[in-house]
């Protein structure tokens, strides 16, 4: 039942979604197409280097509210099929309360990831498309893997913190998820109440990581400068850690809400 | 064999109000039951907790003899009072979509009624009407051969002529060894197809007996009956 439910998540969510992907690779192209013209331009300021400009700024635009538009777009889909009409024909599904959840989050962490992935290349591209920044860029590159070398940082660190940053994405997805079932606990104002969650989960979170990192700062004040090169190596494991421990707090608070305390009006 | 709900106890508060009151009830199989009532009355209530879309406050209810869970949900087909299909999919997904996770779901029984009504299966629920929608909704839910249909006012909305075809399609598809839930507060309607009524009032149930019982020791309709029970 998990690959069914999976299956019609995606068909639920693809058209949209895959739209506002397109239309970042069109303004990747578009504005690709005007840094070339900025860059033979030769600094003289004419209409053409006007448009071109207002075309970067489009981009820029564009990418923000891709970015914005899909996680709104997600917010409402998880919403509505979950806690509003939709809801009547998912809850009378024959099927297990965590399949519901982990189909919604695998897909929509799915798409949060094709969002990222997206943005990114296309950044990526549009810096390959001017010779100064591409070289500008290929410097840092080389510059950050002579340092992450320097600080001893193997393949594997580069892997786990990649697996933590996935997590972490996980954790995001899975935070509004609880935020959005915490706030039908109540009768009235579930909205208002979903956003209220989110915002005291967030302050909480920023307390604990605060108090956590002040503490780990005091304790490597306290070392030598070879074990306090160390704090990069640590990094991954306290975001992994961190990940972990969010994804399963906001997973439960989900499936408790909805399997214990359905409350469709 | 158990009958096919068992309610003991039944309560669901909001706060201070209270929506059911200590309900006892069981529904015996092969019955069309109206559970009949005003606005407001718990009807919706009682429904929702019987398809665990609400927890009740205290007591419990069995379907087939076990709580609301996976397996209930199997046995259990259920149509809302409003609607609750993905305005973007087609008919014929949503059929596919039924048939995907119901295994009691008759591909060929809701083809047969869509035909009838002449709804295009390609055609995409956000271009149907309203009335149109609901009777979508109807056909998916009398397509399957289930234990328990229950129905939350099916024709509540709608035109005289659409009533009708609405209780045609309910009487002839349904699963006979199965028992129909129909609520409503239109009873001169549905009358004429029900087996058993259960008058509920303000979360409480204040009356369950045959239909042909009532008009018998009564020697009135039900409508006038249940007019007569909830006169203001």
């Amino acid at each position: 039942m998990l690959g069914k439910l999976m299956k019609y998540e995606w068909k639920a969510t693809w058209k949209l979604l895959l739209s506002a992907n397109a239309l970042t690779f069109m303004m990747t192209i578009l504005a690709w197409c005007m840094v070339k013209i900025l860059d033979h331009s030769g600094g003289d300021f004419a209409m053409m280097d006007f448009t071109a400009v207002m075309v970067l700024f489009t981009y820029a635009g564009s990418m923000f509210a891709v970015s914005v538009g899909t996680a709104i777009y997600l917010i409402h889909r998880f919403y509505t099929s979950t806690y509003g009409d939709q809801g009547y024909l998912l809850h009378t599904l024959p099927v297990d309360t965590h399949h519901i959840i982990v189909a919604k989050i695998l897909v929509s962490t799915a798409w949060v990831m094709i969002n990222i992935l997206s943005i990114y290349l296309s950044v990526i591209f549009l810096f390959a498309s001017s010779s100064e920044v591409f070289d500008s860029m290929m410097r840092g590159m080389k510059d950050t893997i002579e340092f992450l070398g320097a600080q001893k940082i193997t393949i594997f660190t580069v892997i786990m913190t990649l697996i933590a940053f996935i997590f972490s994405v996980f954790a995001k997805v899975l935070k509004v998820g609880a935020c959005i079932s915490l706030g039908q606990l109540s009768s009235n104002h579930k909205l208002m109440l979903s956003f209220a969650w989110y915002v005291a989960i967030y302050v909480v979170e920023r307390v604990v990581y605060g108090i956590y990192f002040a503490l780990q700062i005091t304790f490597y004040r306290g070392l030598s400068n070879t074990h306090y090169t160390s704090i990069f190596d640590n990094q991954w494991e306290t975001s992994l850690i961190a990940g972990i421990i969010s994804c399963v707090v906001y997973y439960l608070l989900t499936w408790y809400v909805m399997s214990r305390k359905l409350n469709l009006e | 064999m158990a009958p096919v709900v068992q309610c003991m106890g039944l309560t669901k508060t909001y706060g201070r109000k209270i929506a059911l009151n200590q309900i006892y009830l069981n529904l015996e199989r092969g019955r069309i039951i109206g559970l009949l009532g005003p606005n407001g009355s718990g009807k919706t209530t009682l429904i929702k907790i019987m398809n665990g879309l609400l927890r009740p406050t205290a007591g419990e209810v069995l379907i087939n003899g076990q709580r609301p869970g996976v397996d209930t949900k199997l046995r259990i087909s259920y149509l809302p009072e409003r609607t609750y299909l993905q305005p973007g999919m087609k008919v014929v997904e949503l059929v596919q979509y039924f048939q995907d996770f119901y295994p009691d779901f008759r591909v060929d029984r809701a083809y047969d009624m869509l035909a009838r009504l002449q709804i295009p299966p390609q055609e995409r629920l956000k271009n149907l009407s309203k009335g149109t929608k609901e009777k979508v909704q109807l056909i998916m839910v009398m397509s399957r051969d289930a234990d328990l249909y229950i129905l939350d006012e099916p024709i509540a909305g709608v035109d005289p002529a659409a009533r009708d075809y609405i209780l045609h399609t309910i009487v002839s598809n349904y699963n006979h060894c199965g028992s129909i839930l129909l609520s409503t507060h239109l009873i001169s309607d549905v009358e004429n197809i029900l087996d058993e009524v259960v008058f509920i009032k303000y979360g409480s149930i204040v009356l369950q007996a045959g239909a042909e019982q009532i008009r018998q020791n009564e020697h009135k309709s039900v409508d006038r009956f249940f007019r007569e029970v909830f006169a203001c």
